[in-house]
């Protein structure tokens, strides 16, 4: 999996004012193990760019940090 | 406090869900709902009165995955909540959790309860489905909210062996069409006297196309001849999916007043409606009906051919052998 040069284009955006630092529910929910913490922030990011839109990590994230961005023809 | 007996993994963050910090008691509660323990289960009843509403929505949640009837009771409490998600996940919940031996303290609440309690307790009887409910279900028909008259319509028409219920005949005149609309679906399921003709005027009379659409499914179900000369008149309806149900209704009593409208029926705009004329032709069983009905054997629509044909052959084989003398 290509890992990703720029945070903005990945389809899981991360809204790191809402992300909380201890919390991992997306992570443990992403299908692909794509989505990790940042070490120096501890918030979660996208680290490779292939997701299956599958929406749990949204779906979980208690904060309603996450958005995901579905491709227009998957709509 | 509860984290004495606990595995330690557990324990570390019921400790947490009690922490004066919201962020923490976030993590705690989803994490808690991730790890799935049973030790769990006490503490996150607790959460269901914490002060911020994302943690108790979760805590639900969390409670509903383990489908505990420890839990219903306070899941209860939460359909009174003042916030609307908190609510709709209780409801949701308690949607699978309840059973006939919660009525009592759902009927309680009907009583008790605020608006936002009533009209949840309301949907939940459906589920229980019991005859018990009705003396309390009774007095919302004529409550001033009309989501409260409309709820209180619909779940009559689940509760078993409620085959009467006259206070349920006025909300077929209620000034609010959402109220008309479930009422018209309840009548189908009542056995009162006055039931057909109430159906029949609004089927003919009635201002909201869903009213007068469901008014036929109603009379669909009770197939009662003596509403023929109101479906014969609702085959002109404007609207094409009352002229669908009502041909529908016309198929289970079969009436020789129909011929005209539903040979008529058969050049309509729409394919349901030919398609369901057809049918009820085939039931009515008379030979006038056959040259119409071979015209329609070149309908552009394959289910419009297919039920023509059928009612064909269906005339033909009501039709006494010809003799060969």
């Amino acid at each position: 999996m290509a890992l990703t040069t720029q945070r903005v284009d990945v389809p899981v955006i991360v809204d790191e004012s809402k992300c909380l630092e201890k919390c991992v529910a997306c992570i443990e929910v992403c299908p692909l193990d794509v989505l990790v913490k940042n070490p120096d922030t501890g918030k979660a990011y996208m680290k490779y760019d292939e997701c299956w839109f599958c929406l749990p990590c949204e779906k979980e994230c208690p904060t309603g940090a996450i958005t995901v961005q579905i491709p227009f023809l998957l709509r | 406090m509860y984290t004495a007996d606990m595995d330690p993994e557990v324990a570390q963050w019921v400790e947490m869900l009690r922490s004066p910090q919201l962020d923490e008691r976030l993590v705690a509660v989803k994490t808690l709902q991730h790890l799935g323990n049973e030790d769990a289960i006490e503490p996150l009843i607790g959460a269901l009165y914490d002060e911020n509403p994302t943690v108790q929505e979760i805590a639900i949640t969390t409670l509903w995955e383990f489908a505990t009837p420890v839990a219903i009771n306070p899941l209860i409490e939460c359909l009174s909540s003042p916030h609307e998600n908190v609510r709709s996940e209780a409801l949701s919940a308690l949607k699978e959790l309840v059973s006939t031996n919660d009525l009592m303290k759902l009927l309680d609440l009907l009583q008790v309860g605020n608006t936002h309690a009533q009209l949840n307790v309301l949907v939940l009887l459906r589920k229980i489905h019991d005859a018990q409910a009705l003396p309390y279900i009774m007095p919302f028909f004529e409550s001033e909210n009309p989501d409260l008259r409309e709820a209180a319509v619909i779940t009559l028409r689940y509760l078993n062996q409620v085959v009467r219920c006259e206070p349920a005949l006025a909300l077929a005149k209620d000034p609010v069409e959402s109220v008309r609309r479930a009422t018209a679906l309840t009548l189908g399921h009542l056995s009162d006297a006055e039931v057909v003709p109430l159906l029949c005027e609004l089927l003919t009379s009635d201002e909201d196309w869903q009213v007068r659409r469901n008014a036929a499914q109603s009379l669909d179900i009770l197939a009662d001849s003596a509403a023929v000369e109101a479906l014969v008149k609702a085959m002109d309806d404007p609207e094409w999916q009352v002229r669908k149900f009502t041909a529908r209704a016309l198929q289970k009593t079969p009436d020789i007043q129909a011929l005209p409208v539903l040979i008529k029926s058969l050049a309509d705009e729409y394919s349901d409606v030919r398609r369901d004329a057809a049918t009820a032709l085939g039931k009515l069983a008379d030979p006038k009906a056959l040259p119409p009905l071979q015209q329609t054997l070149n309908d552009p629509d394959m289910d419009v051919r297919i039920f023509s044909q059928r009612a064909i052959d269906a005339i033909q084989k009501s039709q006494p052998e010809p003799s060969n003398v």
